[in-house]
């Protein structure tokens, strides 16, 4: 159009309504639930073939597994499924949703960055947290133990452990090309499942990979979960809390730095 | 220079290592103006969009949105910017309804406005039918024409000062892309300024008031369709269509000035001023009568013969290898 005929059409000018924090919360609530929420079924139904996998797997190995050590292993079993979301399964989002587009996509829109991960944080927290139930009840149906419930604890370990095995898994995801991301997330499972003192005491391994253990967010995890499952036989210390909320804080960092970033 | 564009870029270079994918760019938009800007692949425009929505930094130059710095203040800008992206919007798990639904509650819309919004969408776009079948992963549930309709809603589901669209027809069958354009003019009507990236000269030249065409990370010409089509049609275009390639000689022997050629493949495409159409006649019909060329046919140039002309090779500059000008820039445009 000419400056001329530009010049003789009068426009309003068009001043965008910033959606409020909370409005702009909740339609991507909406809007990461409906992506990712289709997929609680599955999940669910995965957790509970790894949470049978684990406790009758193992039971397997251990002939006339003891109530101590039946204890042990189904007090484990839940972490492991949590971390499973959290480092296999988010990355895997993660990652695809950076190969489609779909990740620049939403860092275009007009909320803050920081918000997109607030969101995802609250959608695997909800879709992984089914899995400390499903952990509990196939070792419960298995051994028939009675656990001693921290309530408080538990419910604190499950969403603390949800958050940061969720924060390392995404921050792995976008400081990382695709598919040395996959790559890696899958191998933190084989780490997870068999090479971590969760489903088998810390002295089994040998001394240098506990002393590795000890500043992993894992062992941690699987001491504080312990601790709320059955708090008459386990107890955590302080330096697993620590240790677990160090993890958290650097995963939130690096992927508010890479969400926020610029290339 | 107006105090009221939407877009000011001036002088924006972005290298990536020793790659220019964007060489001192300027443009502007105004509110209102639909600015198409053209470009093979690899010319450089989803590097230019990405700077503008803070995907990507600029080593040099400034963007202006409105009256805001958006290389200082991306987040800022933002808020002013809607963009459809050329890559598929992610609408897995959503519905056309839901996704318009949400897009309209981000960008300020408050619940009942962001419904009603979506029914008149779908309306406005025809995809009333489609409007509460959910989008699958791996494209399943919705054909690749809904989601892009529904990706195009979802970029003008509350009005910003600035909408940018990368090809936004793509996979739309005819009649919806038609419905798309009388929206997207209607947009601008309201006063939204729209830079509309693509390579469809064909399509561009019927929507847009103002033309940016870029090359090679530059930008090569500026100016209204008619202004680019050249010399307001005085110019006519001589499309000759060849036994086979080689054998080209006869075209040194022209008895009438040109202006420009460009190959096609076997067609070449040739500019002339009007004055010469009759003697050019006489030449073609020549030409066919000795088996030169198997057809001819002229008619007044269009925008994409200019658009060819600037950006591929012609005649003059490359005659034995049109392949000779490719450039490793083709492979900039991340």
């Amino acid at each position: 159009m000419s400056n001329a005929a530009l010049a003789t059409r009068s426009h309003t000018a068009i001043t965008p309504v910033p959606a409020s924090l909370g409005a702009g919360f909740r339609a991507l609530l909406r809007w990461s639930l409906a992506a990712t929420g289709a997929m609680l079924p599955l999940i669910i139904v995965i957790q509970a073939l790894l949470a049978a996998g684990i406790i009758l797997g193992f039971g397997l190995l251990i002939p006339n597994i003891t109530a101590e050590n039946a204890l042990f292993l189904s007090s484990g079993a839940p972490t492991i499924l949590l971390l499973t979301i959290g480092l296999a399964i988010v990355p895997q989002g993660v990652s695809s949703a950076r190969a489609s587009g779909a990740f620049d996509y939403q860092r275009a829109l007009p909320v803050p960055r920081t918000m997109l991960l607030v969101v995802d944080l609250v959608v695997w927290t909800m879709i992984a947290i089914p899995g400390v139930a499903v952990g509990l009840l196939i070792a419960w149906l298995r051994f028939d133990l009675n656990f001693a419930f921290n309530w408080p604890l538990l419910i604190f370990a499950s969403l603390l452990v949800t958050i940061a095995g969720t924060s390392v898994g995404y921050a792995i995801a976008v400081s990382m090309r695709p598919m040395l991301a996959q790559l890696i997330s899958q191998v933190l499972v084989f780490v997870v499942l068999l090479f971590s003192p969760i489903a088998f005491p810390a002295s089994q391994l040998p001394f240098w990979f506990q002393k590795l253990h000890e500043v992993l967010p894992i062992q941690p995890a699987a001491d504080l979960m312990r601790a709320g499952i059955a708090s008459d036989s386990y107890s955590f210390n302080g330096r697993d809390l620590i240790v677990l909320i160090i993890w958290t804080v650097l995963g939130l960092v690096i992927t508010s730095r890479a969400l926020v970033r610029r290339k | 220079m107006d105090n009221d564009d939407v877009l000011r870029i001036t002088d924006l270079t972005r290298r990536f290592g020793k790659v220019v994918a964007n060489n001192e760019v300027s443009l502007r938009v105004r509110p209102g103006e639909i600015v198409g800007l053209l470009g093979h692949n690899g010319a450089g425009k989803t590097t230019l969009v990405s700077q503008i929505t803070g995907l990507l930094k600029p080593d040099a130059g400034d963007i202006q949105v409105g009256k805001i710095d958006a290389v200082r203040d991306p987040r800022a800008a933002r808020r002013h910017v809607a963009v459809q992206p050329q890559e598929q919007a992610p609408i897995d798990g959503l519905t056309p309804r839901t996704a318009m639904e949400v897009a309209g509650r981000i960008r300020g819309l408050s619940v009942a406005k962001a419904r009603a919004t979506a029914i008149e969408l779908a309306e406005e776009l025809d995809i009333g039918p489609w409007l509460d079948q959910r989008a699958l992963p791996e494209g399943g549930g919705l054909s690749g024409g809904i989601r892009r309709l529904t990706g195009f809603a979802m970029a003008i589901a509350a009005p910003t000062p600035l909408l940018i669209l990368d090809e936004p027809t793509n996979d739309i069958d005819a009649s919806r892309r038609r419905l798309l354009w009388q929206a997207l003019r209607r947009r601008g009507d309201q006063g939204i300024g729209v830079l509309l990236v693509t390579h469809n000269v064909a399509e561009a030249e019927r929507v847009v008031d103002e033309l940016v065409i870029m090359d090679h990370g530059q930008v090569v010409a500026t100016g209204t369709p008619a202004q680019l089509t050249g010399a307001q049609h005085t110019e006519m275009r001589l499309e000759l269509q060849l036994p086979s390639l080689g054998g080209e000689s006869f075209l040194k022997d022209m008895s009438f000035p040109t202006m420009r050629q460009v190959h096609s493949g076997r067609r070449r495409l040739i500019t002339i001023a009007e004055d010469s159409a009759a003697e050019a006649i006489r030449w073609a019909t020549a030409q066919r009568t000795t088996g030169n060329i198997e057809g001819f046919s002229l008619a007044p140039v269009t925008l994409e013969d200019s658009y060819l002309s600037l950006v591929s090779p012609t005649e003059a500059q490359n005659s034995t290898n049109t392949e000779s000008r490719k450039n490793p820039q083709e492979f900039a445009d991340v």
